[in-house]
């Protein structure tokens, strides 16, 4: 489906993003910005970093938001933007109990249900979510509130219906920013994938990435697609710059299965060891937030199945949602464990590139 | 804050979100009329025009409509249309004129970009704009008059992104001498959709976006409703809605002061209320410039007077304390301040008058 009028050049919408940032950021550094503008940087800062996959950009958001919290713990504004930064980092029960605060404090129950169906969402508790999604659109029938059900219906591989809100999201979209339809389309691209219909995926994949071209995940699961369709040089050509440019390993470790699967072993443990230097770094800081894609890492390039099920275990302790069960069935497979289980390693080893 | 940050569409995406209009004859040529349209608050120095948007300013001929305190607008109008292409340094622009011409310029390039008639400057420069923004909300909330004798201006050092227009008046726009000016954003595309329109200052952030007065839809974000309204004609589904906002947001600014100044007439009407819906700045360009007479020619149309100015909107009026004077005492009383009384930089009378942006570390005072 197309939108039937233009957006802002994904590149000028970045360059805008970072103007706000920018000038946020200085208003911070000089004068006593209001709460709401302080607010408002952690939620563009969270933005730029979901698009650029820029880690330091959660940090810097997640900074930003503690501080506002010990500046205004009386402001309920303050207590959304740390839960927003603490969901980013998967602190899902530290995200809900800030919610709760800022509920106590007057936020209003619209904005405290959007955001707590968001966390359901990343849960795996997706009935509660669905119905603060469905609630929501009943109220309000915005891009906002029908956007949102698009990635609930996906995750819960309703296709039909998370295509049919897509559809609707575009009619309902109003704006020229063409970073929510990216998003939107992204999340897409995921269900597609999860689904095993790589064209699909690729669709929808390309779509977001046109839309904003730097678009660092976008670019990360086309590759993926591509490799999966035999595509390999393009997949390279997008992950060398992805690999070299990002701060989040995921690249590196892509680079690392996808050069291994084509033989060029050299090269694949050169990215494999850079990847994993730098999941041990963030999981040693925030293993929440990275033991899903450090398990994955693990059971694929890394290679250490003690590793992918120690940490596919403490994901499913997170968040009990499909994937994290089928990563951990995967990491406990590659173990020769008969039953997935939460309790106590498997007896397997096989460390390359550890670091620790 | 003006017309900053004027509804969650405009905080959603800046480079839509208009901060402020101003029409003023040119200081330097009784021959030439100025309109200028800024967009992008707090535009830190990446700050560029969108390419998926048209930036539209809409001209119309504008009389006193005979026995009645309204104005009279023509049906006819001429529209300038900028749209842009390119990212910085190299951004180019297309401005397409009421007579079909299109001017052809280049962001922040202040020689080039003129033709028969018209001169136009698009780029970063310094936001005129000056108020106490925290304490203006804080009357809101306290329901009292919160400014201090020296304020906090958040707009100092700002920059914004402007398009100025020097006009030919009399060759190139049809009617006159008093025209009607909009500013736009829309859309571009086939089916061009209206974001945002600013016509007088601080209508939608302090005179509209109060809930707790109103008495009819007490919990309604109406700005965006009311960005997407064509100023010269407005949706009878909604103009209701507006109209119950003004007169309850008008009467709670009147009563600051525990005197009334603006009597509601018998249906509960404000006197401004049917002026401000008419959402558009007036400037008679016979006149000569003057760099205090917004809303004179309002004013002089209430008193059933004629008018003595060229109203419009000059750069660097004080226009907060204008207003909170105009809605608080009906200029009766002492001057209301907000205890901010200029911007980090005056704006210029000399092309393109906006003052050059500020540098990023430029400090609040």
């Amino acid at each position: 489906m197309m939108l039937d009028r233009p957006l802002t050049d994904g590149a000028i919408a970045l360059l805008n993003l970072d103007a706000q940032i920018d000038a946020l950021e200085l208003e911070g550094r000089f004068t006593h910005a209001t709460v709401e503008a302080r607010a408002g940087l952690v939620e563009l800062i969270v933005l730029r970093g979901l698009v650029l996959g820029q880690i330091a950009d959660y940090d810097r958001a997640e900074e930003i938001a503690e501080q506002l919290v010990r500046d205004a713990p009386t402001d309920a504004t303050a207590w959304v933007a740390r839960a927003r930064t603490r969901a980013v980092f998967h602190r899902f029960n530290d995200a809900l109990a800030d919610l709760n605060r800022a509920e106590r404090l007057s936020l209003d129950v619209e904005t405290a249900n959007g955001e707590r169906a968001a966390i359901f969402q990343a849960l795996g508790r997706y009935d509660e979510a669905l119905a603060l999604r469905y609630d929501a659109v009943v109220r309000r029938e915005s891009f906002e509130n029908v956007a949102a059900l698009v990635g609930l219906h996906a995750e819960r591989s309703e296709m039909d219906a998370a295509e049919r809100r897509y559809a609707q999201s575009l009619n309902l979209h109003r704006g020229v920013s063409p970073f929510p339809l990216a998003l939107l389309d992204f999340q897409l691209g995921l269900m597609w994938m999860d689904e095993g219909r790589p064209e699909d995926a690729r669709r929808s994949f390309e779509a977001a990435q046109r839309r904003v071209p730097a678009y660092a995940p976008a670019q990360g699961h086309l590759a993926e697609v591509e490799a999966e369709l035999g595509e390999t040089n393009s997949a390279l050509v997008r992950l060398y710059s992805l690999a070299a440019s990002s701060d989040d390993p995921d690249y590196a470790a892509q680079l690392a299965h996808i050069l291994g699967e084509a033989g060029w072993g050299d090269e694949s443990r050169h990215w494999g060891r850079l990847a994993a230097a730098r999941y041990e770094e963030l999981l040693a800081s925030r293993p929440e937030a990275f033991a899903d894609h450090a398990a994955e890492f693990w059971l694929a390039a890394g290679a250490d199945p003690d590793k992918a099920l120690r940490w596919a275990k403490m994901n499913l302790d997170v968040r009990d949602t499909p994937r994290s069960r089928s990563l951990l069935a995967q990491a406990v497979a590659k173990c020769g464990t008969q039953q997935p289980s939460r309790k106590g390693p498997a007896p397997c080893s096989s460390a390359r590139w550890s670091t620790s | 804050m003006s017309d900053h940050i004027s509804g969650p569409r405009a905080i959603a995406d800046p480079v839509i979100d208009i901060t402020d209009v101003y029409a003023f004859p040119c200081p330097e040529s009784a021959r030439h009329l100025i309109l200028v349209m800024n967009v992008f608050p707090y535009a830190g120095p990446s700050a560029t025009f969108s390419d998926a948007v048209i930036y539209r300013l809409r001209v119309r001929s504008v009389s006193i409509a005979p026995g009645a305190r309204a104005f009279a607008v023509a049906a006819e109008e001429d529209v300038f249309e900028c749209t842009f292409n390119g990212v910085p340094p190299a951004q180019e622009g297309r401005c397409r004129l009421p007579n079909g011409e299109v001017l052809a310029f280049r962001v922040s390039d202040e020689r080039r970009g003129s033709t028969g008639g018209v001169q136009l400057f698009a780029g970063q420069r310094s936001d005129p704009f000056f108020l106490d923004g925290p304490m203006a909300e804080r009357t809101i909330v306290t329901r009292q008059l919160a400014f201090k004798e020296v304020g906090s201006d958040r707009l100092y050092g700002k920059n914004v992104l402007s398009i100025v227009l020097r006009i030919e008046w009399a060759s190139m726009l049809k009617g006159g001498p008093m025209f009607a000016v909009v500013g736009e954003t829309l859309s571009a595309g086939k089916r061009p959709v209206r974001l945002e329109r600013v016509g007088r200052p601080e209508i939608k952030n302090v005179t509209l976006s109060a809930k707790m007065f109103d008495p009819v839809n007490r919990d309604l974000e109406i700005r965006d409703i009311y960005n997407e309204e064509d100023a010269f004609n407005l949706s009878k589904h909604y103009v209701g809605a507006y109209r119950a906002r003004l007169n309850a947001n008008l009467a709670f600014y009147d009563g600051l002061d525990g005197k009334v100044d603006w009597p509601l007439d018998q249906h509960g009407n404000h006197p401004l209320t049917e002026l401000l819906l008419a959402d558009f700045l007036v400037v008679d360009a016979s006149k000569p410039f003057s760099e205090t007479s917004y809303f004179e020619i309002e004013q002089a149309l209430l008193e059933g007077r004629g008018h003595a100015t060229c109203g419009g909107r000059w750069l660097n009026q004080d226009l907060v304390d204008f207003l909170l004077t105009l809605y608080v005492n009906a200029g009766k009383g002492p001057r209301i301040r907000d205890g901010v009384d200029a911007p980090i930089a005056w704006s210029s009378k000399v092309f393109p008058y906006m003052a050059p942006p500020n540098r990023p570390d430029a400090s609040a005072p």
